[in-house]
């Protein structure tokens, strides 16, 4: 029998409306490939079973009675357990809300549950969202279906795995600081950060009101793009959510990319790559000279402000948010989170308020001088392939916080301007780990995006390529 | 450069927060601390007067991409 989990969103779409293949006989593989893996990868952390069948069942009655349904109708998903779910359990991968119920469901979720999408249970994720390895002292650690040795990725450790292991078609994450983007990289999937307000935040769980965006991470790029498609656009219960149309993004992929511009930062970006990233980026750059892409030079501004003025207002953010249990309740927090997040206790209001009006300078500045040059700019997603464990220091200490600013350094800058930012994989390095690109572009641009890293994709193959673990 | 020390951090901690800070735990927050401060100090100065946080949601609007309009 042919394995369906290896299939796309689309494809797969296309054959439950056809009735070749029944919803229910694909969430059952999904929950078998997730009990088979879940000692090997501990994605999840709660695997809802009865009620993902249950919705399955509901779904082939309503095809079978040539009821409507949407485009994500029987597509078994699962997500960051930190999408709050009326009176279910969302621990938010730690211990402090491990027995939390939503007291709402958040916006995404109810979107996706309207287009069909089932929802097979919450995903493992570094606790509070806080972290770019995929570690979590309460959960257990996640690991890399390339490799178990390596990390995942964090924060959205989870959802990266289990979409890389044909476990789920895809699953939310959340992005502060590149949290989507790096567990993408990491397993070879494909993750989109949108631009900042394009995206509902009611119902997730907050770590910075000003940086937190939720998105897709999936096997390809036109998955990525139907799934946005569901959960962007405006929503009265979040008052920063753009008014903005949502384009057709699927649509956006079929698009032409001949003559489109690529930047290549001459700065910052390309800094410290590790071989076969440099390499892999080279090749990528080829790729898209091949569909006619015109490549450009561009100099970035710098980043060097950026990263700490980003680093400066999260913190105060988010120890904000969480002063209260850093004081009652220290020891229930992981160090390396504690760490990072009680930093922000010891900054003045001023710093904080200082690094969000700067915000608009520094983004009228990147749009000026980049995208007047370009549609977009390729950079690689991260400067390295997916460390191991052991080499890591995962305890808070002294090497943490450059461990954490080297993973990030990508996404960072990124997430401090708001601006869309699509992770593809673009190949393997000599462990067999994957490598991915990031394409960035102006406010609201995800439509192109998607139209540049379709049309690499459709040019190569290594989003179809499967971890030994699942054959 | 940055002032900050962690007798400094430990004092916030105590007078401002309500706990009180290991050493070690101190030391590792002032050395994250300090290049933050440097940071927010050198472009603190490129603040105009009349700006304010909320700039940045009218410029995401008004620099985006076309194909979001309608």
């Amino acid at each position: 029998m042919m394995d369906y989990l290896n299939l796309d969103i689309c494809k797969t779409s296309d054959l439950v409306l056809s009735g070749e293949l029944s919803a229910t006989e694909l969430t059952k593989a999904s929950i078998d490939r997730a009990e088979a893996l879940q000692q090997k990868l501990n994605s999840f952390i709660s695997l809802e079973k009865d009620e993902a069948l249950e919705a399955a069942e509901k779904i082939d009655k309503r095809l079978r009675k040539g009821e409507g349904v949407g485009s994500l109708a029987g597509i078994p998903l699962a997500h960051k357990d930190m999408f709050y779910r009326l009176g279910k359990i969302t621990t938010c991968g730690s211990k402090i809300r491990s027995k939390f119920k939503g007291d709402r469901t958040s916006t995404v979720l109810s979107r996706l549950e309207k287009a069909g999408a089932l929802y097979l249970g919450g995903l493992n994720m570094s606790e509070f969202a806080v972290g770019p390895i995929g570690n979590n002292v309460h959960y257990g650690d996640c690991f890399n279906p390339w490799n178990q040795e390596h990390t995942p990725g964090g924060s959205s450790s989870g959802s990266g795995v289990a979409v890389a292991s044909r476990t789920v078609y895809g699953a939310l994450g959340s992005d502060t600081g590149g949290s989507i983007r790096i567990p993408s990289a990491m397993c070879g999937v494909v993750g989109i950060k949108p631009t900042q307000t394009r995206v509902s935040r009611f119902g997730l769980m907050p770590l910075s009101f000003s940086f937190d965006c939720s998105g897709p991470l999936t096997r390809t790029v036109r998955d990525a793009a139907r799934i946005l498609h569901v959960i962007a656009g405006h929503d009265p219960e979040d008052s920063t959510s753009s008014r903005r149309k949502v384009p057709d993004y699927e649509a956006e992929c079929d698009k032409k990319v001949a003559f489109m511009r690529l930047g290549i930062p001459s700065n910052y970006f390309y800094d410290d790559l590790e071989t076969d990233v440099d390499r892999l980026l080279k090749d990528t750059r080829k790729i898209f000279k091949g569909l006619k892409v015109e490549i450009v030079s561009v100099d970035v501004p710098s980043h060097d402000h950026i990263n700490l003025i980003w680093a400066a207002a999260l913190a105060a953010e988010a120890s904000t948010i969480h002063r209260k249990w850093l004081r009652d309740r220290p020891d229930d927090y992981g160090p390396m989170v504690k760490r990072r997040i009680e930093f922000g206790l010891y900054q003045p209001a001023t710093r904080y308020l200082e690094a969000l009006t700067l915000r608009e300078k520094y983004l009228r500045a990147y749009c000026d001088t980049v995208f007047s040059k370009c549609d977009a700019l390729l950079t690689p997603t991260m400067p390295v392939v997916a460390p191991r464990y052991k080499d890591l220091d995962v305890g808070g200490g002294e090497s943490m916080p450059e461990l954490v600013l080297m993973l990030s350094r990508n996404t960072r800058p990124i997430s401090y301007l708001g601006l869309p930012a699509l992770s593809v994989p673009c190949g393997f390095g000599a462990k067999g780990l994957p490598a991915a690109f990031q394409l960035i572009g102006r406010p609201f641009s995800e439509g192109k995006l998607f139209r540049l890293g379709n049309a690499y994709q459709e040019v190569t193959d290594w989003h179809n390529t499967i971890p030994k673990i699942v054959e | 450069m940055s002032g900050i020390t962690s007798e400094f951090v430990k004092t916030i901690a105590s007078i401002w927060h309500r706990f009180s800070l290991e050493n070690e735990e101190a030391d590792t927050l002032t050395n994250m601390l300090a290049p933050m401060d440097d940071a927010g100090e050198e472009v603190s100065s490129s603040i105009m007067f009349d700006l304010e946080p909320s700039d940045y949601n009218r410029a995401l609007e008004e620099l985006g991409d076309e194909e979001g309009l309608g």
